[in-house]
């Protein structure tokens, strides 16, 4: 069992706390991202996790077993840090047999899983080189094989594709989901890019000021955010969050904004009417009919879409994106129409909570 | 090998390089390369220091020298004074600096107090220690007795191998400091995380100094050796003010031998032949540390 449970999870620096409460269950093999902006918590979680850094409340548990006081070595995981952190005199074969060796696996039995962990990271070529003679996407597999060679419970993963060049990244994610599905292990990788969260995870955990603000599918994540923040944090281009007035008219709930009047269902019993947020996808609004008037003023072709950005009621600037087979001219007037069934409505205010259930989307075909 | 023209503009920069240069070259020729052949060719003649008088002997100064047992006790006492306290230096410097690198309260000021043998001046240093050492009223001495180490005062620099011991301790603490900095640099640009990971690698502390902080000074500590090396290898002034080579020729090194000849015996010519010797017997020192620095730098 490698389940991995944090229970009001605390870390403070001096004044200053880095983690408040947090509160998380990982399941056995399950690929978890904790996603947030830079200084959110989210390497100090993973640090707790590891051992390196201590939590001043809450408890840790890794396979049921409550690991506060278990240095790192003691804790059955592995971690890839995001400079590699590969030691820089030994050659590859020295750098990954290490853990072996200082567990005091004996040489003849240290070899073979060496061999074994190369031939599966496809660095059996490389064995006799020093880190200095390789590059990024190589180092980055040597850091692997290191975590990987003694077969840890858990791995934890601190950015490690980050300092890896665009192309390089995409064909590392897919070898690390790969590896994942083999291995069948838990991991919880960091990071602050929500495309490799996204494309990655079984579950996101979006962190915020320490505090965790949503853990869920990256499909719910992205299709119902719990709050404003999660909402504008995932998605790009961002959600659009219109600042407006929620209304009750005749038993139907309505938001109104300057040019903008829209009706939402599905709304919770923490609804109230008053100030309100609406959110809106790119995607979600289809240009060329409806009742919403706006004029275009940037106009970005990528090819394969376009992104627009639309004023409405002469301040409110809406981001859309729409297919390339249309494409309006800068200063248009276009005619819009939000698709009412997917609006997200949030409480008013930066951390406002989700006030309407997300409406189901059709779910994918699988082949 | 083809030429490439030069243009008029290339010709006009290479001469302003020769210009720029040429002070520098001046100096070097006038304060190194002429007291080097000088070196070599007053070694050839049998001089009297007080008229610089002498006649042309060849080969016969190194013949004499090699064939003196002060010679030899010489080069014996250099080699065990520089290897004395370049082990002392070191093993002291790379312990202090890895105390003053941790987070301590004091660091700050420790950094500062550390410094202060390497920069006191050795006659000050030398008054110093002698008091220390004075078998009289030494607190040494005082000290050791008060301990039980000893029952009478020692002689610790009036007999052997007393004032060896106590001309390398001098030594080792005067420049100690100078490994400390070299190695306290060194160890602030070692990646924490590399530690971090030999942690969770399962590695305990010393297993951390030795596989991740002794291979990462190793190019320092080559470095500190080779330089403090060539430095204690010619150290004249302490040993010179501590013991003056005494007792007897029981502390005398290659240097003091050099100024004994050449000071106190007169002998100009045969003092440049030791003087010779020991340089021949630095530029190996010198090669190693060229070869060493080309290495890194390639």
């Amino acid at each position: 069992m490698a389940e991995v449970v944090l229970s009001r999870v605390r870390r403070d620096f001096g004044a200053v706390t880095a983690v408040h409460d947090l509160n998380l269950a990982i399941a056995e093999g399950e690929f978890v991202s904790l996603l947030g902006p830079s200084g959110c918590g989210k390497t100090t979680t993973l640090r707790m996790l590891a051992g390196l850094e201590f939590p001043t409340g809450g408890e840790i548990r890794i396979g049921g077993r409550v690991v506060n006081d278990v240095p790192p070595a003691k804790r059955d995981i592995a971690m890839v840090f995001q400079s590699y952190a590969l030691y820089p005199h030994l050659s590859v074969a020295d750098n990954i047999a290490y853990p072996l060796k200082k567990r005091g696996v004996p040489r003849a039995e240290r070899r073979p899983k060496v061999e074994r962990t190369a031939e599966l990271l496809q660095l059996t070529p490389l064995l006799d080189r020093k880190p200095r003679q390789l590059s990024g996407g190589q180092q980055q597999r040597v850091a692997l094989g290191r975590a990987l060679v003694r077969d840890p419970k858990v791995f934890l993963l601190d950015e490690p594709l980050s300092n890896l060049d665009a192309k390089l990244r995409i064909h590392m994610r897919a070898e690390l989901v790969e590896l994942h599905q083999r291995l069948g292990r838990t991991m919880v990788y960091v990071t602050h890019d929500q495309l490799e969260a996204m494309t990655m995870s079984d579950r996101i955990a979006i962190i915020d000021q320490g505090r965790l603000q949503q853990f869920a599918p990256p499909q719910e994540v992205y299709h119902a955010p719990a709050n404003r923040f999660v909402a504008g944090f995932i998605g790009t281009p961002g959600m659009n969050l219109i600042e407006g007035t929620l209304s009750q008219e005749g038993g139907a709930w309505c938001f109104t904004a300057p040019g903008l009047r829209i009706a939402v269902g599905q709304l919770t019993d923490d609804a109230q009417a008053g100030p309100a947020t609406l959110g809106l996808r790119p995607e979600d609004v289809t240009v060329g009919a409806g009742p919403v008037s706006g004029i275009v003023r940037v106009v970005e072709q990528s090819g394969h879409e376009n992104i627009i950005i639309v004023e409405i009621a002469g301040n409110e600037r809406l981001t859309l994106r729409i297919p390339a087979s249309i494409l309006p001219r800068t200063g248009d007037t276009v005619a819009l129409a939000p698709d009412a069934t997917h609006a997200h409505v949030f409480a008013a205010g930066e951390a406002g909570q989700r006030l309407n259930t997300a409406t189901a989307r059709p779910r994918p075909q699988t082949l | 090998m083809t030429t490439v023209p030069q243009t008029h503009l290339e010709r006009r920069y290479a001469a302003l390089g020769l210009l720029l240069i040429a002070p520098t070259v001046l100096v070097f020729c006038v304060v190194i390369v002429y007291p080097l052949i000088s070196a070599v060719y007053l070694s050839l003649f049998s001089i009297f220091t007080p008229t610089l008088q002498g006649e042309w002997v060849g080969l016969s100064n190194y013949q004499a020298l090699l064939s003196t047992g002060e010679f030899w006790t010489s080069l014996g006492n250099n080699v065990i004074w520089t290897v004395g306290t370049l082990v002392l230096q070191i093993v002291f410097g790379v312990a202090m600096a890895l105390v003053l690198h941790e987070n301590l309260w004091f660091r700050a000021l420790a950094r500062s107090l550390i410094l202060f043998p390497y920069f006191v001046s050795t006659v000050v240093a030398v008054l110093v220690w002698k008091w220390l050492f004075n078998d009289l009223y030494g607190i040494l001495n005082h000290l050791m007795i008060v301990a039980g180490l000893i029952e009478f005062p020692l002689d610790h620099l009036g007999s052997m191998p007393n004032a060896m011991i106590s001309v390398i301790i001098v030594g080792a603490w005067k420049y100690f400091p100078f490994v400390v900095i070299a190695v306290l640099a060194r160890l602030q640009t070692i990646p924490e995380q590399l530690y971090e990971a030999a942690r969770i690698d399962g590695a305990g502390p010393f297993a951390r100094f030795w596989d991740i902080t002794l291979p990462q000074l190793r190019e320092v500590l080559v470095v500190i050796v080779l330089l403090r090396a060539i430095w204690d290898f010619k150290e004249f002034d302490l040993i010179f003010l501590l013991t003056g080579g005494g007792p007897i020729i029981g502390t005398q090194t290659l240097p003091l031998l050099v100024y004994k000849e050449a000071f106190a015996l007169n002998r100009m010519g045969m003092a440049a032949a030791y003087a010779v010797v020991m340089m021949a017997l630095m530029l190996a020192f010198m090669l190693i540390y060229i070869r060493q620095t080309r290495r890194r730098e390639s």
